[in-house]
């Protein structure tokens, strides 16, 4: 025990004195939730649109400007000429437009906003019925109310994308955390010079886990607060599940990092191969962009990903989706027997002195 | 000039030897570029996309009815999740309760589905759905038919069916109106859609994608590229070993910068020809304008590599600076998301993000994209004074050699 315990210390001022993985490991995620909130906070709500007309028709009827009035629009812009309208759209100061010639409603969209267009059209489609309902004094008879199917949790976009970005900086810090180190003390002969002491090469391993994670699962607490504080997100946290979860997949993942130990000699290397993979993964896993559009290999492939399962239990646990309670466990279970294989496998082969 | 041509040749050789570097230069983009065609292409072209969806129909106690609001919604979506005679997949994989079922069983697992992202929405029709229609075609004053649609605004495929359905809906509502002579359909107005510029329709996906992937490619490789290249031959001497040599620093950096050159246009030319052959991509790269954009590009990220290089001690520092610009500098240059409605804080960073105009004025030059946020000779202007700033910085900070 007291083996460890001198370990436990080293590795807590090791850690501490450094400052660029205390960045990595503390506040690097932040940027990523300061940066995605900002971008996926509105996204695709149509509320933020400005919107500019033309009638040029010869009608004096007010029907079209009180449907646009009550369309939910950021800003409703009256323009005097069709060009100036082109204009305003062509250089986004206008997001889409309309003219109303007396017999179509001719909607103009800039053709190169591709990933904002889809929303546009649904909000004009909504206005040509609404005005053809209005002009000809008629009533709608059926209305369609949408019900979110979760709690007030899943009203958002950036609501999936923040646990995921949990279980990015769980799974990056995992990777990093024993092969960057261990790699750093071949490399600075200090794993040599250690190992010719009694110390067990599992205890070394175990140091080095939990001040790791504690650090990361202080990350995620730090990660989450302020998503709450700042975007002034609602999650309804399940704790106990969600430090299980932290544990285990910081557990699993760091069993991962061992294997990228062995496998190269320099600290460089260990995080340029945990990088790697880490992008991959980021991408693959539905983080940023949606994997329910993903072509069916490229989803199969997603769920071979350690990262989707991880975002996916983060999300639950958080309150963001709905998972069984046998799926939760099992997928906790394996990231623990990860670390468990892993760990003392890798204590045998991965903690060893420098091959030269 | 020999010598200038060995450093570039040298440049070169170790950038393609490096198994990271070359994941970094080549694959990653190659990636991305399938990735991000797969994922959206296929949005936009409207192929391949199934909603997985269920139905309920509560009994209707209204026989009596000269017709039935719930039977027609029921019909309309049967249809859309039937294969065309082409066989071409339907819209919808539509679920419904078998016979006897208990209904609100079924509907609490089908939301829970829902909830778990295998069902992309849940569609209910109430009991007394087809009384409260007709009462409302009959009486403008009274209710409305009200139908539930449980959705998830956090699954995408969620919010896109939900759109889908309303629209459905919106159509079926002025089919009942016409049916009771409520509604004129020939009075109706169509809606008609028109894109603003030189293209006929909206702009293919890949056509978007590329000039922000070769873009992405050339910033990676100046990001990460100079420092890496810079720092690590710094602090393992191997710099040193060039200055004992007759090769002055500007030859060196002439070569460095040839090296560069040669890598940026192979990454392009490889992520060029993967976009037009594999993904169908119709922009051309060869106007003057294009031209001379991607070359401002190359020499922008350059210097902004030298940049960082000057501001850090150690090739550690170098990348872990190169890590923490990275994404905030591709996200906040309208690659990957929309950048034009975010807060004026966040616009600051965007206008002073030399990335933002280099994809504007390369989107813009390849028919990619219709005007820019700033007018057009900011978009050279502001690269330009990067370079100015970065040179500048470098000039006066740079070590080219390890501190002794």
């Amino acid at each position: 025990m007291t083996a460890f315990a001198a370990l436990l210390k080293n590795e807590v001022r090791v850690f501490t004195r450094d400052k660029m993985t205390l960045f990595f490991t503390l506040l690097f995620p932040l940027v990523f939730v300061l940066l995605f909130g900002v971008l996926m906070g509105n996204m695709g709500d149509v509320d933020q649109a400005d919107f500019g007309w033309v009638d040029v028709s010869t009608s004096d009827d007010e029907t079209l400007p009180h449907v646009l009035e009550d369309a939910g629009l950021h800003s409703v812009r009256r323009f005097e000429t069709r060009p100036e309208l082109e204009a305003a759209i062509s250089d986004q100061r206008t997001d889409f437009g309309l003219v109303w010639d007396g017999a179509n409603l001719v909607f103009l969209y800039n053709a190169t906003r591709l990933q904002e267009n889809y929303a546009f059209q649904q909000l004009a489609a909504g206005i040509t019925a609404e005005f053809n309902i209005r002009k000809q004094d008629a009533f709608p008879v059926l209305e369609l109310t949408h019900i979110q199917a979760g709690k007030i949790e899943s009203t958002s976009w950036f609501n999936l994308v923040l646990p995921g970005i949990l279980a990015f900086s769980i799974l990056s810090s995992g990777l990093f955390a024993i092969s960057g180190h261990l790699t750093h003390m071949k490399e600075r002969n200090i794993l040599d010079r250690m190992l010719v002491t009694p110390m067990r090469p599992a205890l070394l391993l175990a140091a080095i886990a939990v001040v790791r994670l504690v650090m990361g699962f202080v990350s995620t607490l730090i990660t989450l607060g302020v998503g709450i504080v700042v975007f002034r997100m609602t999650f309804t946290i399940d704790w106990f599940r969600y430090a299980v979860f932290v544990v285990c997949s910081t557990l699993g993942t760091m069993g991962l990092g061992t294997v990228i130990a062995l496998l190269v000699r320099r600290p460089s290397s260990a995080s340029n191969l945990a990088n790697v993979l880490a992008m991959l993964m980021m991408f693959l896993a539905g983080i940023y962009f949606p994997i329910e559009f993903m072509p069916p290999f490229l989803r199969t492939l997603s769920s071979w990903m350690p990262l989707t399962h991880m975002a996916n239990v983060m999300r639950y646990v958080t309150g963001v989706i709905d998972m069984s309670q046998g799926r939760f466990w099992i997928t906790s279970a394996v990231f623990l027997g990860l670390a468990l294989v892993l760990f003392p496998m890798m204590g045998r082969y991965a903690v060893r002195p420098l091959r030269r | 000039m020999k010598d200038i041509f060995a450093i570039a040749r040298t440049h070169v050789v170790t950038a393609l030897r490096e198994r990271v570097t070359l994941f970094w230069f080549l694959i990653f983009p190659l990636f991305l570029l399938t990735l991000l065609s797969l994922i959206f292409g296929s949005v936009t072209d409207n192929e391949d996309v199934q909603f997985v969806i269920s139905l309920i129909a509560y009994p209707q106690s209204a026989a009596d009815l000269p017709f039935s609001a719930s039977a027609a919604i029921e019909e309309a979506f049967t249809e859309m999740a039937t294969p065309d005679a082409s066989g071409r997949a339907p819209l919808f994989v539509l679920h419904v309760p078998s016979d006897g079922q208990d209904l609100e069983a079924f509907l609490d697992a089908e939301v829970t589905e829902l909830r778990r992202g295998r069902r992309a929405a849940v569609l209910v029709l109430p009991e007394d759905f087809d009384r409260q229609a007709m009462t409302a075609l009959s009486d403008a004053s009274s209710a409305v038919a009200g139908a539930r649609l449980y959705m998830s605004s956090t699954n995408v495929a969620s919010e896109t069916a939900s759109s889908i359905i309303d629209q459905v809906f919106a159509e079926l509502d002025r089919n009942l109106l016409s049916r009771m002579g409520r509604f004129d359909e020939s009075q109706a107005v169509r809606d008609v859609t028109e894109w603003v510029g030189q293209a006929e329709s909206e702009v293919a996906y890949i056509d978007f994608a590329l000039p922000a992937i070769v873009l992405m490619g050339f910033f990676t490789s100046g990001l990460f590229g100079v420092p890496g290249a810079i720092l690590f031959n710094r602090d393992l001497k191997v710099l040193r070993r060039y200055w004992v040599t007759p090769l002055s620093v500007s030859r060196y950096l002439a070569g460095f910068g040839l090296g560069h050159l040669s890598l940026c246009a192979l990454q392009f030319v490889l992520i060029v020809l993967v976009g037009t052959y594999g993904f169908g991509a119709s922009i051309r790269f060869s106007s003057p304008t294009a031209i001379a954009t991607l070359i401002l590009a190359v020499v922008t990220f350059m210097a902004f590599g030298f940049l960082i290089t000057s501001l850090v001690r150690t090739a550690n520092a170098g990348m872990a600076t190169a890590n923490i610009l990275n994404m905030p500098m591709m996200f906040l240059s309208g690659m990957f998301f929309p950048v034009a409605n975010l807060p004026a804080f966040m616009k600051v960073v965007i206008l002073a993000n030399p990335v933002t105009y280099l994809l504007e004025s390369l989107r813009q030059s390849v028919g990619a994209q219709e005007g820019t946020m700033m007018p057009s000779p900011w978009t050279y202007v502001v690269p330009l004074l990067w370079i100015a700033f970065s040179t500048l910085v470098a000039t006066r900070r740079l070590r080219w050699d390890v501190e002794r």
